[in-house]
């Protein structure tokens, strides 16, 4: 048994999170988000006025960005258990995963691009600040197939002392319908479907975040069950 | 006759423990998806008190006959879907195969309805950008709309259950297994709340003053 190895991966979420928040958060200050409805000079003259700490944040947030990866193998490994000898669910979690991360890791790097050359005309500024952040909200659909499989595979569990309670699955499913409303936010500069907006970007990042806080006991648990069932063998 | 004879092995346990109605599970998103919609309501209230006139004159143009008909049609579903589960708390389960298509039958009914409400609306030249009270009209509705979608689903599988317990009567000696009760009820329950999120939503977008 390599419950040391799981063990590190399930920790990586916690440092992806703790992490992401440092560099996206408190040191670049992407939060409250930026209004998609600002003018090409305003949104210009953010990043005139924080260049330096918006650079900074973004090394750490791309670094951040993969530590999702082993958190999400770390997940896989136990619906692993669940699916047995043809783990569809879990490759399909694997593959989503890494887009997850992709997703994760081009935002910080476009936002950091903006940041670079923070003299340029504002215009070109103001299109690559929209693209980020469209990129970064918008892209629900890896993490919403992401959520879904863990619930479908939480389903399938028909032991009698299940790796993970029933309850787990429909919580992952109602997470990854929540996440969808970033979807709209192509439509709007302003209002709560926006994407600074209360449905389009807070409710989907506090879910997202609040998946990490609600699956990472469970995860240990399941992790520590699986080492005392190997350990009796 | 006697109260042994008509409850399920189910029911008899409730009466020494209380009952949750179908998984613990299902609750979870139940609840969860209630809380959503709450937030959805308590944003459109804050929003529309920001500027009423807007709302009230774009609310006007609404049908409340569409609205209210399928008020009626979820209410009289959801009254079948009941029915079905009392039947199947039955040790001869009689009436749940027929319920069950009644209550899909409403659920079409508020289907067609609606679509016939959304052309007439897109036709008039009415879309999502009109303004930020359609905006909300076709999120919430359509959101809505999907729950009802996934529901009819959970219907036609729910009467495929309803079948088996019929026609394997016999085999099962009578009895309805508590498996089946646990997915009937669970169901069941996720239909009530598609009802009660259209009993909120109703009032909300077509007759809030």
């Amino acid at each position: 048994m390599n419950t040391q190895a799981q063990l590190f991966c399930a920790w990586c979420g916690v440092g992806f999170l703790v992490l992401f928040s440092i560099g996206w958060w408190f040191i670049a200050g992407y939060i409250p988000p930026m209004s998609p409805a600002m003018s090409a000079n305003e949104v210009a003259a953010f990043y005139q006025e924080n260049t330096g700490l918006i650079r900074l944040g973004m090394v750490i947030t791309m670094f951040s960005a993969a530590l999702s990866a082993p958190w999400v193998a770390a997940i896989a490994v136990q619906l692993k258990r669940i699916e047995g000898e043809f783990p569809a669910l879990t490759y399909a979690l694997l593959v989503a995963g890494a887009v997850g991360v992709v997703v994760l890791v081009v935002p910080p790097m476009v936002w950091t691009t903006a940041a670079f050359r923070p003299e340029r005309s504002p215009e070109l500024t103001l299109l690559l600040n929209d693209f980020a952040w469209l990129f970064f909200v918008m892209t629900f659909s890896p993490f919403f197939i992401q959520n879904l499989v863990i619930g479908l595979a939480v389903f399938s569990d028909k032991a009698e002392s299940p790796i993970f309670p029933r309850w787990v699955g429909y919580f992952n499913i109602w997470v990854a319908i929540l996440l969808i409303p970033g979807g709209l936010i192509t439509f709007f500069k302003t209002g709560p479907f926006a994407w600074d907006g209360i449905l389009a970007f807070w409710l989907p990042f506090g879910v997202f975040f609040g998946w990490f806080v609600v699956m990472f006991p469970l995860l240990l648990k399941a992790i520590k069950q699986q080492a005392a069932l190997a350990s009796v063998e | 006759m006697n109260s042994a004879d008509c409850f399920s092995a189910v029911e008899r346990e409730a009466e020494i423990k209380p009952h949750v109605p179908g998984e613990v599970g299902i609750w979870v998103f139940i609840l969860g998806d209630m809380l959503i919609f709450g937030l959805f309501f308590i944003v459109f209230v804050y929003y529309r008190g920001l500027s009423v006139e807007l709302y009230s004159q774009s609310q006007a143009t609404l049908n409340k006959n569409y609205g209210a008909i399928n008020t009626l049609f979820l209410l009289a579903s959801s009254w079948f879907v009941a029915m079905a589960v009392d039947d199947m708390r039955n040790k001869t389960v009689k009436l749940a195969p027929v319920f069950l298509p009644l209550a899909m039958l409403c659920g079409l009914g508020f289907g067609v309805v609606k679509i016939i409400e959304y052309r007439e609306k897109i036709s008039a030249g009415i879309t999502i950008t009109s303004n930020d009270f359609y905006m909300y009209y076709y999120i919430f509705t359509g959101l809505h709309f999907l729950h009802v979608l996934i529901g009819m689903g959970v219907l036609v599988f729910l009467w495929h259950r309803a079948r088996l317990a019929v026609t394997q009567a016999d085999v099962r000696d009578g009895a309805v297994i508590e498996k089946d009760m646990v997915l009937i009820e669970s169901g069941a329950s996720y239909w009530h709340m598609v009802d009660l999120l259209w009993i909120v939503l109703f009032p909300l977008l077509y007759l809030m003053k």
